[in-house]
């Protein structure tokens, strides 16, 4: 463990000391080019901070699309290459990311206070303010069900999930552990805090895997669209998806579904500056303005995702094409959040390859090795 | 007497109603000291598990499986090697337990030693941080109880006011680590102080209070067990767990037992005392590779034994006796910990047990969580003695009436039973093994703490045996005692002699001398020896005085009959006006 940190310590001077090594040309010093996520979440950053920011900075920003996943990134902080000023990337990743050394260290001071001059240490949630990256929201993968399957009752808990006696039906759940595992313990009624010590053990695994056998009928899905198109479809009758696609269908698309959200799985989407940004000032400029709590609340109003500052989920309102009150549907509501777990990024960053492989083995009874 | 006492409480005086007050807000000041202390040890604990590979969260995210075989061989070992070193600055090189601070209070000397409490606590946290097979909540009341006991001497108040600091930092403690605060309040009243005045009620609970508020902002770690809406029994059912009390209680017998046969047979291993937490530890990180739910305090395994189906009825058995085994290895080997926490585990993985043969014999799957809650009580409340307490602590964990009635019925018979069996508690065991019987109450214990010595008067007529009768006549005349005491010129006593006896033998005879007076049939006390012996020794006799004299019999002086019933009216009083004052 001690040597991996070395060599990690090691890669991460190297890389500091690449760009001054070979200059590069700032050919983009006039803009800003944002990696992001396309579809719906990016128009409505374009309408909430794109635009504004360019208003007020002057600074055009242009937006390259980006799918998860480091490889990239690590290959053009490598050729000394990179293409991006500004990251917006899951925490789990802007954590991996810090850690080898892809990403430019930010200082402490640079979100601004609360307009009632709350220190942003302290508007901001526990976990937020990493030291190579900000959170900005908080999005969830939560349970939607279709309204029309169980005339007469709704499912209220998570544990309903699982149970077919009264919500009878096929479920879609996403192809990974991570939250599956978590909601089948939680259906043993294991209290949210005990979650990840539990599944440390062979024995909470094995329960946990056998609460996912039990059900009858899963479609394990992969794609984010995928669970909104099967419950349309009605081939599932309540399925696993993100919080936001739900949302969209269901304001969008007049979709009879409606959102479970004990048991909602959190996870913080972050703002973060590559090594050897060529604007990494106007980068920094843009995470400022992006992170206020006005611009923060102001994205909630396009699209349900929690604002990760106090200050800001304060000042939700109306959904702008709509007009429906947002604070119902971002995970962070204090009425939606009593039953949320939060993904416990560090025990995943350190076990992922060996649960995946549990997890395919037990479900699937594949013995593959896990391919990365 | 009683007309007294009432008028003065009428008539209480204000600055004895603001030093009652002020005792309430000493009561949260300790409460709060104790809470921090208790949840920075927790956290702790928890921290060394994990970092060193313990628990089982640490070992997941080690991956590597050769090194966690050789941290679960080598931690406990090595951590009792650290514990046998820290043990050795210790009187009689063992770590200091709640049976500690219940002497402390019961006999009311107070004064909890310092450095003796900072150590344990140490030695506590190397203990439970290395694996050991030992509960966190006897350390955690001792240093509540010493911090308590340290800040009443800080601001140099009396004995009671000790007292009750102490039992304020225990119940801050309990309050703190089960978030329990009414638990805690019990606990302190229950075990510790044995007497519910109102005087120590109200920092107690003020103590309590402060605990809970600060821990539950403070700790993050989950309820020991969660119900949420639980089936409700069928009547029949009542009488299973009143059954599963009365078997919980021999459990606990059996728990109690192998803590202290394990500390016998320890005594007679060759082996130094310094180096036997060690031993302990090698025999715990080799079975663990075995079976490693023993390792620790246990709490995955308390909790997967509250789920139906998480283990099987051979290996809730075989975890079962493991534990127990492990647990009496630790703590008669000398690690530092409680019984508590291991007889937590012990009584809940018992009680799934029972919930396991019940189910398999047509039972309801849905009630299974009662009996392993009845269980867990059945076998914790004997060990502590506390039924109180623990049908609290339920009750506060889960907010569950049907629960804590099913609780209640276990209890029922299994405390009772266990202490006309065992007796009252492990606390009350050892301490009796270390000659304070607490059976007869706090009176006796305090009667018993209390030496002679201060007690010997010089002020008695001595004469040599060899002295003529009508001089000894008249020396005692002179004196004005009815009684001499014979002690030759060595310093020997041989005897007592009363006036009348010796009146009696100038009639008879010519020219006696003292030898040949018969003397008056009157035992002797060692300097030692108690006030409770005292007073025993004074129901058989009838004269002014015992003499006192050390193991060669030489004369040290006499204790006067008066100056005995005075001590023990004072101490009486001293005891009636704490336990039943109400401010």
């Amino acid at each position: 463990m001690l040597a991996k940190r070395w060599t990690l310590g090691l890669l991460a001077g190297l890389l500091a000391l690449a760009p001054s090594i070979s200059a590069q040309e700032p050919d983009t010093s006039a803009s800003l080019t944002v990696l992001s996520w396309g579809g719906a979440y990016e128009h409505a950053q374009r309408r909430a901070l794109f635009t504004p920011f360019t208003e007020a900075h002057d600074v055009p920003v242009a937006v390259a699309r980006y799918n998860g996943g480091l490889a990239a990134l690590r290959q053009a902080v490598a050729e000394n290459n990179v293409p991006w000023d500004v990251l917006d990337m899951t925490r789990s990743d802007a954590m991996a990311a810090c850690e080898e050394g892809l990403l430019e260290p930010l200082p402490p001071e640079l979100v601004a206070p609360a307009p009632d001059g709350t220190p942003a240490a302290q508007d901001f949630l526990p976990g937020a303010l990493g030291r190579c990256f900000i959170s900005h929201s908080i999005f969830a993968t939560v349970v939607a069900y279709r309204r029309d399957a169980f005339p007469g009752r709704r499912p209220t808990r998570i544990a309903d999930l699982f149970d077919q006696q009264r919500f009878p039906g096929p479920r879609a759940l996403q192809l990974t552990p991570a939250a599956n595992l978590e909601w089948a313990l939680l259906s043993y009624r294991v209290p949210k805090e005990a979650l990840y010590r539990l599944l440390s053990t062979r024995r909470g695994l094995d329960l946990a895997f056998a609460r996912l056998q039990s059900i009858d009928n899963i479609h394990w899905w992969e794609a984010g669209d995928t669970p909104v198109r099967l419950l349309e479809e009605g081939q599932v009758v309540m399925a696993s998806g993100y919080n936001g696609r739900f949302f969209a269908a269901m304001v969008e698309r007049d979709l009879p579904i409606e959102i479970l959200w004990d048991g909602q799985f959190q996870e913080h989407e972050t703002w973060a500056i590559p090594r050897g940004a060529p604007n990494a000032e106007a980068a920094r400029d843009f995470i400022r303005f992006a992170t206020t709590s006005e611009r923060q609340a102001e994205l909630a109003r396009y699209i349900p995702y929690g604002p990760a500052r106090r200050s800001a989920a304060m000042q939700v309102t109306t959904h702008r094409d709509s007009g429906l009150d947002m604070r119902l549907h971002i995970p962070t509501h204090p009425i939606n959040a009593q039953g949320a777990v939060t993904k416990d990024e560090t025990w995943y960053a350190r076990t992922q390859e060996r649960i995946e492989a549990l997890f395919r083995e037990a479900l699937f009874h594949e013995t593959l090795t896990t391919q990365e | 007497m009683d007309s007294l006492s009432t008028d003065s409480v009428s008539t209480r005086h204000p600055l004895a109603v603001l030093r009652f007050l002020g005792l309430v807000v000493l009561g949260g000041g300790v409460g709060g000291v104790a809470a921090l202390a208790a949840v920075g040890f927790v956290n702790t604990v928890v921290w060394l598990n994990d970092l060193l590979l313990i628990s089982p969260r640490g070992q997941m995210m080690a991956a590597n499986t050769n090194l966690v075989t050789l941290a679960t061989l080598l931690v406990p070992t090595l951590g009792g090697l650290l514990v046998g070193q820290l043990h050795r600055n210790l009187p009689e090189s063992r770590p200091h337990t709640p049976a500690d601070v219940i002497a402390a209070v019961q006999t009311r000397r107070g004064c909890l030693p310092a450095k003796a409490g900072a150590l344990s606590a140490l030695s506590g946290l190397v203990s439970l941080g290395a694996g050991a097979s030992v509960g966190q909540y006897g350390p955690l009341v001792h240093l509540g109880a010493t911090l308590g006991s340290l800040i009443t001497r800080l601001l140099r108040l009396g004995r009671s006011e000790d007292n009750i600091t102490i039992a304020c930092g225990v119940a801050a403690a309990i309050a703190a680590a089960f978030n329990a605060p009414l638990a805690g309040i019990v606990f302190a009243h229950e075990v510790v102080l044995r007497h519910y005045a109102l005087r120590a009620f109200a920092p107690v609970a003020a103590a309590a209070i402060v605990g809970y508020v600060l821990a539950s902002q403070l700790l993050a770690q989950g309820a020991l067990f969660y119900i949420s809406e639980p089936a409700i029994p069928q009547p029949w059912e009542f009488a299973l767990f009143l059954a599963l009390g009365g078997l919980g209680a021999l459990v606990a017998g059996a728990y109690i037992h192998a803590i202290l046969a394990m500390g016998q047979l320890a005594k007679r291993l060759p082996l130094p005392t310094s180096l036997r937490p060690a031993l302990a530890g090698a025999l715990l990180g080799l079975t663990a590779l075995w079976v490693p739910d023993i390792l620790g305090m246990g709490q995955e395994t308390l909790r997967f034994a509250t789920l139906p189906g998480a283990y099987g009825g051979g290996e809730l058995l075989l975890v079962l006796l493991l534990k127990l085994a492990a647990t009496a290895l630790c703590l008669g080997l000398g690690f530092a910990g409680g019984a508590f926490s291991p007889a937590l585990v012990i009584g809940t993985l018992f009680g799934a047990l029972a919930g396991t043969l019940v189910a398999e014999l047509g039972g309801g799957q849905e009630t299974f969580i009662f009996y392993a809650v009845c269980g867990m009580v059945a076998v914790t409340a004997p060990v502590l003695g506390a039924p109180l307490t623990t049908l609290l602590i339920v009750f506060e964990l889960t907010g569950s009436y049907a629960l804590t009635t099913a609780a209640l019925a276990s209890v029922t018979l299994a405390s009772p039973l266990a202490a006309q069996l065992f007796g009252r508690s492990l606390f009350d065991i050892q301490l009796a093994r270390r000659g304070l019987d607490l059976s007869a109450g706090r009176s006796r214990a305090v009667l018993q703490e209390e030496r002679l010595t201060e007690l010997i008067s010089h002020d008695a007529v001595t004469l040599l045996p060899e002295t003529p009768l009508t001089t000894a006549i008249s020396r005692l005349s002179l004196a004005g005692r009815s009684e001499a005491y014979l002690v030759d010129d060595q310093g020997v006593y041989h005897g007592c002699v009363t006036l009348a006896s010796l009146e009696a033998l100038r009639e008879g005879s010519e020219s006696p001398t003292l030898a040949d007076c018969p003397k008056a049939p009157r035992p002797v006390l060692d300097p030692q020896s108690s006030l409770w012996e005292a007073m025993h020794q004074l129901q058989k006799i009838t004269g002014e005085a015992i003499a006192v004299v050390d193991e060669q019999r030489r004369f040290l002086g006499v204790a006067y009959e008066s100056s005995i019933a005075q001590a023990f009216l004072h101490h009486s009083d001293a005891l009636r006006r704490e336990e039943h004052g109400a401010g």
